[in-house]
C-alpha cells in the first residue's frame, strides 16, 4: 500500500477515525472515574491545567499573543468563585460561566495594549499583570480574605442535587465537571481554529500588514481572542478553586503559575489541539514523580532541558511531532471541490490543491 | 526633613541596585534585541558560588573574582549555543530559551546549594556607628559605597564603548549588525562578548546586592524581584542607552521609596504594582523610554 494514505474530510474512514478519538476519550473518562481518590485527584488537577493551557493557546498558540501573565487569569476565576461562593451563596458549578465572564471581560483589557504593543513588549505587559495579581489581591484583603488565604467551607462545595452525587461524592462531581469543561474546551477550539476566524488568526500571526489589507480587523481578532483566551484560563481557575478549597494568591497564582502555564504549552505543542493534554500531563506529572531528585528542584532543571530539547529539535511540541510522524501513515485533508473535473488530477491540480493540517495538528 | 533624607538615601540604595541589573539587561538588548529573562538568575546563581567560597573561608572581595568569570562563561555560552540558533526564527523562541535558562538555573541553585535562606556574608561595611549625620539622617557608608561602585561601573563601561575598538564595535553592532558585518566586524563575536560581559557585570552586582534587598539573605527567588524593578528601570531609561539604566534606575528607587513612604492608600505593600504601572505606562506613552533610540520599521 501506498503511504501515507490519504483520508478526506466527510468519508467514512474519516468518520471511522473521529469516532474512535471520541470513543478513546469516553474510555479515557470511565477509567479516570474508577481511580482511587488520590490519583483521581491528580487526574482532575491535570485536567484543570490542560483547560488552562488550552485557553493560553488561544492567544500564545493561535494569535501569537505571548502572554506570561495567564495566572492571573486563573487566580481571577478561581477568585471569582470564591467569592461567589463564599459571599454570594452560589452554587460552586454555576459560578464557572461567570468565571468565564469576568476573565473574558479582564482579557480584552488586557488585550487591548496588544494594539500597540507587540512580542516581548508584549510579554512585559502580561508579565506586568501576573506580578501584580497576587499584591492586588492581598490589597483587597476584605473580598479576597488577603495573605492568610480564602476558606471554601465544605458544605458550600455540595454537588447539585440533580446530579445525583452526594457531599462525600463531591470528588467524582469535580471529576466529571473536570472532564465536561476540558471537553467542551477542545471542541469549542478545535471549531473556533477551523473557522474564518481561524484562519483571520493565523493570518495575524504571521504577517499582521498582510493580514489587514486581505480585510482582516486586527484589532478585533486580537482583542477578542485575548479575551476569550483568557476566559478559558478563568474558567479552569473557577475549576481550580473548587478542587483547592483554599485560595492563596501568593502561593498558587504567582508569575511562576503563568510560566508553567507557558512552559507546558511549548512542551506539548503550540497550535496543536491535544498540545494542552500533553503539556498539562507534563507539568503536573513530572514534578510529582521527579520531587526525590536534587533536593526537590529535579523537576526545574528537567522541564529546562525538555524546554531546549522541544526548541531546538522540536519547535512544535510533542504533538506536533507526533503529529507529524502520523502524517507519514496517514493524512487527512479536506475533500476535493466538486466542481474540478473528474479527468484532471494531474500534478499540477493536487498541488494547487490547499494542503489542510493532519488531524492531530490541525 | 530628616525623614525625606532618609527615604532619599534608602531609595538611592535600591536605585543603585537596580541601574546594575538593568545595565545588564541593556547590555543585552543592545546586541540581541530580546531582555534576558534569566539575568536574575545568572546573578543568584554566581552570588551562591560567592557564598559557598565564602563559607570555605576565601575573603568576599576575593570569592567575588571566580564568581565573575563564571558569570562570563556562562553568558558567552548562552548567547553562542542556546540564543544564537533561534534568534534568526523569532522573538517568541528567544524568550523561551529565555525562561528555560531561568528555571533550569534556578533549579540549578537550589539543587546543589538547597533551597533554603542562607545567611549573606556583606561586602559593604555595616554596624551601629558607620554613618554620616545629614540634618539627622543617617547617611549609611553601604549607601555611599554602592553608588560609588555603581558609578565605577558606569564610567568603566562609558569608557570601554567610547575608547576601545571592541567596544566601538559593539556600538556598531548594535546600530546596525549588517553595515558592521561588512565593516569587518565579528559580529557573533562580538554578541558573544556582550552577553559575558552583562553576566560579569551581574555577577559582581549579585553580592553587593542581596544584603540590601529584603529578606537580605540568599534564596532561590532573591533576584527575581530584582529583575523586574531592573526591567521597569531599563524600558523607563529606554532598552538600549546606558545612560536611560542608570536615570531609569535611580528615578524608580527613589520614587519607589517616596511612593511607599508617602503615598498610604497603597499600604506600603504595591511597590512592584507601582513597578509595574510604569512598565504598562511607558509602553504605551513612549515605547522607546527616555534615552532610547527610536526604531523604523520598514512597511
Amino acid at each position: 500500500m501506498k503511504l501515507p494514505v490519504i483520508v478526506e474530510r466527510g468519508t467514512t474512514p474519516y468518520r471511522a477515525i473521529l469516532a474512535a478519538v471520541v470513543a478513546a476519550g469516553v474510555l479515557a473518562a470511565l477509567w479516570g472515574s474508577g481511580l482511587e481518590p488520590f490519583e483521581q485527584g491528580q487526574v482532575t488537577r491535570f485536567m484543570i491545567y490542560a483547560v488552562a493551557i488550552a485557553g493560553l493557546n488561544v492567544a500564545t498558540g493561535y494569535v501569537g499573543l505571548l502572554s506570561v501573565g495567564h495566572s492571573a487569569f486563573l487566580g481571577m476565576g478561581a477568585f471569582t468563585t470564591g467569592i461567589l461562593v463564599v459571599h454570594q451563596g452560589w452554587e460552586p458549578w454555576a459560578t464557572i460561566p461567570a468565571a468565564f465572564g469576568v476573565c473574558l471581560v479582564a482579557g480584552l483589557l488586557v488585550g487591548l495594549p496588544a494594539l500597540r504593543i507587540k512580542g516581548l513588549y508584549l510579554a512585559m505587559v502580561t508579565l506586568a499583570f501576573a506580578v501584580a495579581f497576587p499584591e492586588l489581591v492581598a490589597r483587597f484583603d476584605g473580598l479576597t480574605g488577603g495573605s492568610s488565604g480564602m476558606n471554601i467551607p465544605r458544605l458550600s462545595m455540595r454537588p447539585p442535587e440533580w446530579s445525583g452525587f452526594t457531599l462525600g461524592e463531591k470528588d467524582q462531581w469535580l471529576y466529571w465537571l473536570g472532564v465536561v469543561v476540558l471537553a467542551l474546551t477542545l471542541y469549542v477550539t478545535h471549531c473556533l481554529t477551523r473557522s474564518r476566524y481561524g484562519l483571520a488568526m493565523a493570518a495575524v500571526r504571521e504577517n499582521e500588514i498582510a493580514a489587514s489589507s486581505s480585510g482582516i480587523n486586527i484589532a478585533v481578532v486580537k482583542t477578542l481572542m485575548f479575551g476569550l483566551s483568557g476566559g478559558i484560563t478563568g474558567a479552569a481557575g473557577a475549576l481550580f478553586a473548587i478542587y483547592m478549597g483554599t485560595l492563596f494568591a501568593e502561593g498558587s497564582f504567582t508569575l511562576m503559575a503563568g510560566i508553567t502555564l507557558l512552559i507546558g504549552l511549548v512542551i506539548g505543542g503550540e497550535r496543536t489541539i491535544f498540545g494542552p493534554i500533553i503539556g498539562a500531563a507534563c507539568v503536573v506529572y513530572i514534578p510529582y514523580y521527579t520531587s526525590s531528585i536534587g533536593q526537590g528542584q529535579g523537576s526545574a532543571v528537567l522541564f529546562a532541558v525538555i524546554l531546549l530539547l522541544v526548541i531546538f529539535l522540536a519547535p512544535s511540541g510533542i504533538a506536533g511531532a507526533l503529529g507529524s510522524l502520523v502524517n507519514r501513515f496517514v493524512v487527512v485533508r479536506a475533500a476535493r471541490p466538486r466542481t474540478a473535473p473528474p479527468s484532471r488530477t494531474g500534478p499540477a491540480v493536487s498541488s494547487a490543491e490547499p494542503e489542510r493540517g493532519p488531524v492531530l495538528a490541525p | 526633613m530628616d525623614i525625606f533624607l532618609s527615604r532619599l538615601f534608602a531609595g538611592t540604595t535600591s536605585g543603585a541596585v537596580y541601574v546594575l541589573i538593568a545595565l545588564c539587561l541593556v547590555m543585552v538588548f543592545r546586541s540581541s534585541s530580546t531582555i534576558n529573562f534569566a539575568q536574575g538568575e545568572f546573578a543568584l546563581f554566581t552570588s551562591y558560588v560567592t557564598w559557598w567560597l565564602a563559607g570555605k573561608g576565601v575573603n568576599i572581595w576575593l570569592a567575588v573574582v571566580p564568581a565573575i568569570l563564571i558569570g562570563f562563561l556562562m553568558g558567552a555560552l548562552a548567547e553562542r549555543w542556546l540564543v544564537r540558533p533561534v534568534r534568526k526564527r523569532d522573538e517568541t523562541a528567544v524568550l523561551i530559551v529565555g525562561l528555560a535558562l531561568f528555571t533550569g538555573l534556578n533549579g540549578l541553585s537550589g539543587w546543589i546549594w538547597g533551597s533554603d535562606e542562607k545567611p549573606f556574608p556583606r561586602m559593604l561595611p555595616t554596624g551601629e556607628d558607620t554613618y554620616i549625620d545629614i540634618a539627622g539622617a543617617r547617611l549609611h557608608y553601604d549607601t555611599i559605597l554602592i553608588v560609588a561602585i555603581m558609578a565605577a561601573v558606569v564610567a568603566g563601561l562609558t569608557l570601554f564603548f567610547n575608547k576601545t575598538s571592541i567596544g566601538l564595535q559593539m556600538r556598531a553592532v548594535a546600530t546596525n549588525p549588517d553595515s558592521a558585518a561588512l565593516c569587518g566586524v565579528r559580529v557573533g563575536r562580538v554578541l558573544t562578548l556582550s552577553w559575558g560581559m552583562s553576566a560579569a557585570v551581574g555577577a559582581l552586582a549579585g553580592p553587593l546586592l542581596v544584603p540590601l534587598v529584603p529578606p537580605g539573605q540568599l534564596g532561590l527567588s532573591s533576584m527575581f524581584p530584582v529583575l523586574i524593578f531592573a526591567t521597569a528601570a531599563a524600558l523607563l531609561g529606554g532598552l538600549d542607552s546606558i545612560k536611560g539604566a542608570v536615570v531609569g534606575g535611580l528615578a524608580l528607587g527613589i520614587g519607589l521609596a517616596m511612593v511607599n513612604g508617602y503615598v498610604t492608600f497603597l499600604g506600603g505593600s504595591m511597590s512592584l504594582t507601582s513597578a509595574l504601572v510604569v512598565i504598562v505606562a511607558v509602553l504605551l506613552v513612549k515605547p522607546t523610554g527616555l534615552f532610547g533610540a527610536r526604531r523604523l520599521e520598514r512597511v
